[in-house]
């Protein structure tokens, strides 16, 4: 995994024992998870009394340096060898990796769903229901006589809002069509599992 | 044959025939089975051909007969070379299948066991990681969303999502500011150390906290990146240190963008109306020529000039400082009507043209001021420097009188005694000119080694120079060497991984080394086989050897007895009678010799028969003729039906 070279340095100053002992390094790396996965953002976040110590600019540099270390570590999937190798690189004592593995490895699933939580979903069908109309004239034609479906798809949209629902009618052929493309769509979905 | 058959079956499952438990030998294939190995095999090994055919036999007799010799063809198109056909699908027989599927089956491509030789792309394991997730998705039912335990929530779900939306997040500007506002150092550190807020709380919304701090780090990334191109291809060649490199680059560029800025003939014609062409003095007319209230939107920040008619410079100069003042008065104008939004418009507008003139003749009156006060100084200004000239060359001709002054007082102050002081000049010319000779002497004796010295240390720093270049391009080639090595041991790792995840994935009940023991068995079998091969080769050739010394022995002894016989049967009679007797021997003997022979002959072909005998039974001729008697019949019921149907019709 590649670093840039200034969280390498915020790493570093973390793994200096002169600058953070294992207490201090600890919470650091408890607030960098926190500050990751709270709902709302909080600018007294390093103002904790366990840093009151440290140069705020350092604390500021190695904050960065963690939350975009532990940001990275989640987007690759990295295993326990991967990190180990990582922070070894950057002179991580075993404690200290060990510590920042623990938490890691607790938080890793929140990290994934913040991680999958960017991006754009389209809803969920989860339920169909249907009416066949059969339409004989119309203000137009005196003898149209022809069937036509009348679709609701019910609609799953995120978990916070109430399901909606999508209304459409389409003709015999439109919805052998639509049949088709969404076995097609299952079928390249299986094809896609064995790769 | 079961080993054979085994391994067939194996490999046919693998292409996706469904070959039940209970099959464990060619011989018990049916036709609608052999046909689908087959079709499978032929679509693996050559999609297109293959995906025309179907892998299930058709109901009707025609249908199955042209399924079976558009197989056939197939088959002989891959470069099958044995006897093909319709027959061989429809009414098979052991031995020929047997030969077809082991001809299908090699013809298999291995690339699963090409491909690991390869380390696999990033982009192939993250297909499979996403295969092996989708498998595992498709594996769990679909819960509806009210009794979804949390654990489903996660991949059922659509969940609350946003959009990728970063932000630029300002990360401590003691990186890379410090150099660059090195006054506001102190102040700018004050504000990091004190007030700026923690990364995370930066963003505006707290969701785009991980978008905005990926997307720095892949920026600070690529960024250093591109600095170690740009450094390893072009930087290292200007033996710069980094820094020095940085601030040359910096300070060209700067320069370049001065020099588009700078021009100012192309700013003046940006701003001027298209029509006016390249030459300045048009340009300027034209500007000069508008009344003031005919263009108000085009020619509004132009008007000023309307009577400037000085050159180039004067104008941008001019240009520069009138927008200002000028664009400020028009901020303050709009200011103070804001408020008085009640007036009418026309008041305002009237009120702003008033003004307007009213600065516009200010402004000229200015510039007229200012252009006749610039003429006084040109005028002063040139006075100035010739009444300057004139000072000098005076002081010049005054010096020099001085000097001729005093020499000439000096020739007259030694004529009194001439003769000595003449005496006393020449020694002392005399002398200064040994002193000159002296110190020629003494700087030619100074100046050769000096030389030597500078030619010497020249060629060293030539020398230092080439050396250096040398050791560049070695640093380079080193590089290079470095970031290659370092790609091919990332390579070898992957493939490891990748190895040993494959590995891990195999099936484990394939033991090998039992495969490997059986073919070495019968390699061993095989070899055994062919000494004994061998041994009945060499007994039957010493056979053959003897034989033939016996024949020749025999013509030998009968040519000596014949003649010895003949002789003596002209004497005598009785010896006439066993020369007859002997003859008769002889040929009887042949005869008898010949009949063995004839006898192995036979036995030979009674045993090739049997053998053949046997190959016929294998192809199960009278099921298989009884099943095309019966596909007769079809075909005759079904062109009778056809037939009537046309009558029909």
């Amino acid at each position: 995994m590649e670093l840039s070279e200034f969280v390498q340095k915020g790493l570093q100053y973390l793994a200096d024992a002169d600058y953070f002992d294992v207490k201090t390094f600890s919470a650091l790396v408890e607030v960098a998870f926190r500050s990751l996965l709270a709902s709302h953002a909080d600018e007294a976040i390093l103002d904790g009394a366990e840093f009151k110590h440290i140069d705020q600019t350092l604390l500021k540099h190695c904050h960065v340096a963690a939350t975009t270390c532990i940001l990275e570590l989640a987007k690759q999937n990295s295993d326990k060898s991967t990190i180990c190798t990582c922070l070894e690189d950057i002179k991580f004592d075993p404690e200290r990796i060990d510590i920042f593995y623990s938490s890691f490895q607790k938080n890793k699933s929140e990290l994934e769903n913040l991680l999958s939580s960017i991006g754009r979903c389209p809803p969920h069908i989860c339920d169909a229901s249907w009416r066949l109309d059969y339409q004989i004239k119309n203000s137009h034609v005196h003898k149209v006589n022809q069937p036509a479906y009348l679709i609701t798809l019910n609609v799953e949209n995120g978990g916070a809002r109430p399901s909606e629902e999508v209304h459409f009618s389409c003709t015999m052929e439109q919805l052998q069509d639509l049949v088709g493309k969404m076995k097609d769509a299952a079928k390249s979905l299986d094809k896609a599992t064995q790769m | 044959m079961e080993e054979v058959d085994r391994i067939l079956i194996h490999s046919l499952r693998q292409t996706g025939t469904e070959i039940g438990d209970d099959v464990d030998s060619v011989k018990q294939f049916s036709s609608e089975l052999i046909v689908e190995a087959v079709v499978r095999c032929l679509r693996v090994i050559d999609p297109p051909l293959g995906n025309g055919l179907s892998p299930s036999l058709p109901p009707g007799m025609s249908a199955r007969f042209r399924l079976g010799m558009s197989l056939a063809q197939a088959c002989q198109d891959l470069g099958y070379k044995g006897e093909i056909g319709y027959q061989t699908f429809l009414y098979s027989s052991e031995p020929e299948i047997r030969s077809l599927l082991m001809f299908l089956v090699e013809k298999l491509p291995r690339a699963s066991a090409e491909a690991s030789d390869q380390p696999a792309g990033k982009s192939a394991l993250l297909q499979k990681a996403i295969a092996a997730q989708i498998r595992a998705q498709l594996a769990l039912p679909w819960v509806p969303p009210t009794c979804r335990l949390p654990l489903l929530c996660q991949t059922q779900s659509a969940g609350v999502s946003a959009s990728f939306r970063s932000q630029a997040l300002l990360l401590l500007v003691a990186w890379g500011l410090w150099s660059v506002c090195s006054v506001l150092v102190r102040e700018v550190a004050d504000y990091c150390r004190d007030f700026l807020p923690p990364v995370t709380a930066q963003p505006s919304q707290h969701a785009s906290v991980p978008a905005s701090l990926l997307e720095r780090h892949a920026l600070d990334l690529s960024a250093a990146q591109e600095w170690e191109n740009e450094w390893n291809s072009q930087g290292l060649l200007t033996r710069l240190s980094p820094e020095a490199y940085r601030s040359r680059k910096r300070a060209r560029l700067q320069k370049r963008v001065e020099e588009q800025l700078r021009p100012p003939p192309s700013r003046a014609r940006a701003r001027a109306p298209p029509r006016s062409g390249p030459d300045l003095a048009e340009l300027l007319q034209s500007i000069g020529g508008r009344a003031p209230g005919e263009r108000p939107g085009q020619g509004h920040a132009l008007h000023p000039h309307r009577e400037v008619h000085l050159h180039t410079g004067t104008l941008i100069i001019l240009l520069t400082f009138v927008q200002e003042p000028e664009a400020s008065s028009q901020q303050m104008a709009v200011a103070s009507a804001m408020p008085s939004s009640r007036q009418s418009e026309e008041d305002l507008l009237a009120q702003q043209q008033d003004e307007m003139q009213a600065l516009q003749q200010q402004l000229q009156q200015l510039s007229v001021r200012m252009e006749e006060v610039g003429g006084d100084m040109k005028q002063l200004s040139v006075s100035i420097t010739q009444v300057s000239d004139e000072l000098k060359q005076r002081e010049l001709s005054n010096s020099e009188k001085e000097c001729s002054v005093r020499v000439k007082k000096q020739t007259i102050d030694l004529l009194p005694d001439a003769e000595n002081n003449l005496a006393k000049l020449q020694t002392l010319v005399e002398s200064s000119a040994k002193r000159v000779v002296s110190l020629a002497s003494q700087w030619e004796k100074h100046r050769a080694p000096l030389i030597e010295e500078r030619r010497r240390l020249k060629e060293l720093c030539s020398n230092r120079e080439l050396e250096s270049s040398r050791k560049l391009s070695e640093i380079k080639d080193l590089h290079d060497k470095i970031r290659q090595s370092a790609d091919e041991a990332k390579k070898k790792e992957g493939l490891y991984k990748q190895l040993i995840t494959e590995f891990e994935n195999l099936p484990k009940d394939v033991s090998r080394s039992a495969y490997t023991q059986r073919i070495l068995e019968i390699v061993g079998n095989i070899r055994k086989q062919k000494e004994e091969i061998t041994k009945i080769l060499s007994d039957t050739k010493d056979l053959q050897k003897e034989i033939n010394s016996l024949t020749g022995k025999l013509d030998r002894t009968f040519a000596v007895t014949d003649e010895l016989v003949f002789k003596d049967a002209k004497k005598d009679e009785s010896v006439r009678k066993s020369y007859k007797y002997l003859a008769a021997l002889h040929e009887n003997c042949t005869q008898l010799i010949q009949t063995i022979e004839d006898t192995g002959t036979i036995m030979r072909e009674i045993r090739d028969l049997e053998e053949q005998i046997e190959t016929e039974n294998g192809k199960k001729t009278v099921s298989n003729l009884e099943k095309i008697l019966e596909d007769y019949k079809a075909i005759r019921q079904e062109n009778s039906a056809l037939a009537t149907k046309i009558r029909e019709a």
